[in-house]
């Protein structure tokens, strides 16, 4: 069933591949009406889902011998969530991408293939398969940002493309010395993440291979100071292109921290706690001090999620229940939020043809609706409690408050500065009169739109009014990692910070 | 006394079947100046007779594998060798071939009357290469080589017109003969070191005896990869590549660089890892500098270019250099994979370079691919796709092919050496993208291209090949796991 959800979007790539091009009409639609395919079989997988540690539904079939890779897809309540979020990302992003008037079938293929890449990631328990889908992903995106992308996509989509790849090239790198060592501790080669999980390495080894991986997630997630090339591939990205980008590529990099990491350097990912961490806190504080001041509402939301990701990165490296299940909750959360956003202000500018701040203002009263999202959406990212973020948010300040007390207050900051720049921002673009002409005759959303933006508003209410529904199914599985975790080092998670004890903090607070 | 060597005519059937095809098409155009369309089958005829012949060869060889009956491998008194990687070589040669003379199709129509040489001088060009491939005796595999060459040096020249070819055939013959005169010093000095020619000869002299002045050895290793080093385009022996390659017709180029670089490697490989093997510990280091050299100073160069002709020249030096890698990973199948799955790459990207500038200009300059994708999707389409699999990106041969090179030096202890390679990747991505930005990313509202039905074949089938060992790789690995050298 799991191939079958790598390869429902390439089949519909190819159908869509194959409708002729004089009937250029038909292609966004039956792009999308494909694309939900998936997303109903995600949906089949979240409710099959037993909330149990270990892979399910899992695939393995050989694909090289003499080599040991194989075809191997499973999930578990790490990648549940993200694949769940990225079939659902996809028909949304497809569906707020009608402005796209030229090269659509392209367009469309790519954003399908894109979707299996992503998939495929996010489930490939083979490191090499891993590799090919984290490496895949790289040509459809930079195909979306460097045709349809803004003024300055070519420079935008060269620099996503080398950056990413110089991190994933040291990855490879690191994949052929961990199957060195696993061929000669075991005598056989295999890539696959269960057997790597059993190499012992020596110390310097495992740190150089960690940093290896590291640095391709920690380009991938951005962390700082390796962010520069995301505010520009956001800006120049079409808005679907920034939907999947911030929705789920980035996403890549804090699921790869937490699966591989931490799993196949245990060691090393314990000494690095405070590396990471300082990054992490340093990204959250930066990204949200860069916001505050950036003239464009796009560049803005773009540092807000390297803001944001700098928690998911601190919760990961917090090594305790209640870091890991944030970080893992905090990841959907930011993909519905910031997604949501960047389909906000991709709506403005398909209106406006401008994403500059000081060029709006009042437009509450032009787009009640339209504010009504952008109000409901800044409190989620924000972290207002009922909403999802702050769940996320939550988790992860007190599951790093056991490990990482300072780092914790600080980041703590971070959701004040969230708020600053978005309400700021908020009361620039929309509150006020509206003094200029242009934005006096703007129009309210269409249902169209509000039917795009309403599936992720629910998502955030369900998901920060009742977080169990996918806590529940998270929990096993990140517990796993720290048991693996307290198993092979002599790390022990400092109390509280197993299970029970975060359990019983959130709901004395709640 | 002299012994007259056993002849026996099978082990060298293809080679002779291609310069008999050699000889008919010359000789057909003489008696009948028929169109250039009957010299093509005639050529093609001729290439798929070789290539049948050499697949049956190879069904015997496995079979005598089988058997054990390792003697019936070895042909003319042991001057040929009919191993599992002398018949791979081969049939990379042929295959390579084939595509070459479809995608310079129109190069040779253009041609004229003088077609017929022009595809006289390839198959002459493939014989030379194909002894060169299965070639026991350092003698012979210099015969092959200097067949080989030559017949390159004079195709590069071939359009007499134009004065870029001529400075291109001229350069290329000078650089080459220096070349092979190199390569022929060091075989004396391995004569002179051990008394011994032939390939598997000197690997039982080494390894059985002592060698009392190993200096020249070590000197005559060194002339010879110097020497083949030429012919590859490794750094720091590559300064004639980009001119060639810009130079020479461009439908015919990457036939001749991916013939060259095929049975240049394969006579690096048998020579380092079969013949002087036990002085691995010496050469290794040297090559893994030569690899080092190559891939940065071939990607770095590559990305200046504003020529696309060069650019693939550069290309090919830091490829050399990827190859060099699997030289140090001391495993042939690496090899043997990387050089098909290049030398098709190398040929489809060529028979673009050949239709775009059939319509307009040289087909070298980077503006002239300006919005290719709107003049002829099917170009674009084929050319992005070649190049993803020379950039080495998943899905694509290019990929498995790299891997498997920095499996191998990982493996034999070069970790560093594994290193530097993936980082000159990432520099190499940067030139194929820039391309490919061209192509798709910048708008151009000239005239459209007319692709011919045999180019759009051979894209085809270049296309296929990457895409199908990128995603299968067990069709080419299982086949090049039995191409061992003996």
């Amino acid at each position: 069933m799991l191939t079958a959800l790598v390869l429902l979007p390439v089949a519909a790539a190819v159908v869509v591949a194959l409708i002729p091009s004089r009937r250029r009409e038909l292609h966004l639609p039956v792009g999308i009406a494909l694309s939900v395919l998936p997303l109903a079989l995600a949906g089949y997988l979240f409710w099959a889902f037993q909330a149990e540690a270990g892979y399910q539904f899992a695939v393995d079939a050989v694909w090289y011998e003499p080599w040991g890779i194989s075809w191997s897809l499973g999930v578990d309540g790490i990648s549940l969530p993200l694949v769940l979020l990225t079939a659902l990302l996809v028909p949304i992003a497809l569906g707020a991408s009608t402005a796209i008037s030229k090269r659509t079938k392209e367009f469309v293929v790519y954003t399908l293939l894109l979707e299996a890449g992503m998939i495929g990631a996010f489930l490939a328990l083979d490191l090499f398969l891993f590799f090919v889908f984290f490496e895949a992903i790289l040509i459809p995106m930079y195909f979306i940002i460097g045709i349809w992308g803004g003024e300055r996509r070519i420079y935008a989509s060269v620099k996503f493309f080398i950056y990413t790849a110089l991190g994933s090239a040291l990855m490879l790198a690191a994949i052929i010395g961990l199957a060195f060592n696993y061929s000669e501790q075991f005598g056989t080669l295999s890539f696959a993440l269960e057997d790597l999980m059993q190499v012992t390495l020596s110390g310097g080894t495992e740190r150089w291979f960690f940093a290896a991986f590291a640095l391709a997630f920690a380009i991938k997630v951005p962390l700082f100071p390796l962010h520069t090339w995301l505010p520009d591939a956001h800006v120049e990205a079409p808005t679907a292109g920034s939907v999947l980008l911030a929705g789920v590529l980035l996403k890549l990099g804090t699921y790869g921290l937490l699966r591989f990491n931490l799993s196949l350097f245990p060691e090393a990912s314990v000494d690095a706690v405070p590396i990471m961490g300082v990054l992490a806190v340093i990204g959250i504080i930066y990204g949200a001090l860069v916001a505050i001041v950036q003239p464009d509402l796009k560049k803005l939301v773009a540092y807000s999620s390297v803001s944001h990701l700098g928690f998911i990165v601190l919760g990961t490296f917090a090594l305790t229940s209640g870091g890991l299940q944030g970080a893992v909750i905090q990841n959907v959360n930011h993909g519905l939020t910031t997604g949501a956003l960047f389909l906000l202000v991709g709506m403005i500018y398909e209106r406006r043809h401008t994403k500059e701040i000081s060029e709006f203002g009042g437009l509450q009263k032009v787009m009640p609706v339209f504010a009504g999202f952008f109000l409901f959406m800044t409190f989620a990212s924000i972290g207002l409690p009922g909403l999802n973020g702050f769940v996320g948010e939550f988790l992860v300040l007190v599951g790093s408050y056991a490990t990482l007390p300072v780092l914790a207050i600080i980041a703590a900051f971070g959701v004040v500065l969230a708020a600053i720049y978005l309400l700021w921002a908020y009361e620039r673009v929309f509150t006020g009169i509206p003094d200029k002409e242009e934005n006096r005759v703007l129009l309210d959303l269409s249902p169209r739109e509000i039917g795009l933006l309403a599936p992720l508003a629910a998502l955030v209410l369900v998901l920060g009014l009742y977080p169990s529904v996918l806590l529940d199914k998270i929990a096993p599985s990140t517990e796993s990692v720290l048991d693996h975790i307290e198993s092979t080092t002599d790390y022990v998670t400092p109390e509280p910070g197993r299970l029970d004890d975060v359990y019983v903090a959130e709901e004395g607070d709640s | 006394m002299i012994l007259t060597p056993e002849v026996s005519w099978l082990a060298i059937l293809p080679d002779l079947v291609l310069a008999l095809g050699a000889a008919a098409v010359l000789l057909v155009e003489v008696q009948w100046h028929p169109v250039t369309r009957v010299l093509a089958w005639v050529a093609g005829g001729s290439i798929a007779i070789a290539a049948g012949i050499t697949v049956l060869q190879w069904l015997a060889a496995s079979d005598a594998v089988a058997a054990g009956d390792l003697g019936s491998l070895t042909a003319f008194s042991g001057m040929i060798l009919m191993d599992g990687f002398a018949i791979f070589g081969r049939l990379a040669l042929l295959a390579t071939t084939a595509l070459g003379v479809a995608a310079g199709w129109q190069f040779f129509k253009d041609l004229g009357r003088r077609g017929a040489e022009g595809l006289a001088l390839v198959l002459l060009a493939t014989t030379g290469f194909s002894i060169m491939v299965a070639s026991n005796n350092l003698v012979m595999l210099f015969l092959g080589l200097e067949v080989g060459s030559i017949a390159l040096y004079v195709l590069a020249g071939l359009t007499r017109e134009d004065r870029k070819a001529d400075e291109a055939a001229i350069k290329y013959f000078l650089m080459g003969s220096f070349a092979s005169a190199i390569f022929i010093y060091g075989v004396a000095l391995m004569y002179a070191g051990t008394r011994q020619l032939t390939i598997l000869g000197l690997g039982d002299f080494l390894s059985g005896f002592i060698v009392s002045s190993p200096g020249v050895i070590l000197i005559g290793i060194g002339l010879i990869v110097v020497g083949l080093g030429f012919k590859v385009s490794a750094a720091p022996f590559h300064t004639w590549a980009p001119d060639v390659y810009q130079g020479a017709p461009a439908g015919i180029v990457g036939y001749m660089a991916g013939v060259a670089k095929i049975a240049g490697f394969a006579a690096i490989s048998r020579i380092l890892l079969t013949a002087v093997d036990d002085f691995e510990a010496s050469f290794l280091p040297a090559i893994a500098g030569i690899a080092v050299l190559s891939m940065l100073l071939g990607s770095v160069l590559a990305l200046v270019q504003s020529d696309v002709r060069r650019m693939l020249a550069y290309s090919g030096v830091a490829h050399a250099g990827f190859i060099m890698t699997g030289v140090v990973g001391t495993s042939t199948d690496g090899i043997l994979f990387y050089l098909l799955a290049y030398a098709i790459q190398l040929v489809g990207a060529f028979a673009v370079v050949a239709a775009v500038s059939g319509s307009s200009g040289s087909g070298s300059a980077l503006s002239e691919y300006r919005g290719l994708s709107r003049r002829s999707p099917v170009l674009a389409g084929s050319l992005t796709v070649l190049l993803l699999g020379m950039a080495g990106l998943p899905l694509t041969s290019g990929f498995v092919a790299k891997f498997g090179v920095f499996a191998d030096a990982w493996f034999n202890g070069y970790e560093w050496l594994v290193i530097v390679a993936v980082l000159a990747s990432v520099i190499a991505f940067a030139f194929y993208l820039r391309i490919i930005v061209i192509m798709y990313m910048e708008d151009d509202e000239s005239a459209l291209i007319e692709v011919p039905g045999v180019v759009r074949l051979v894209l085809g089938i270049a296309v296929v090949a990457t895409l199908v060992w990128g995603i299968i790789p067990s069709s080419l690995l299982d086949v090049v796991a039995d191409a061992l050298p003996l």
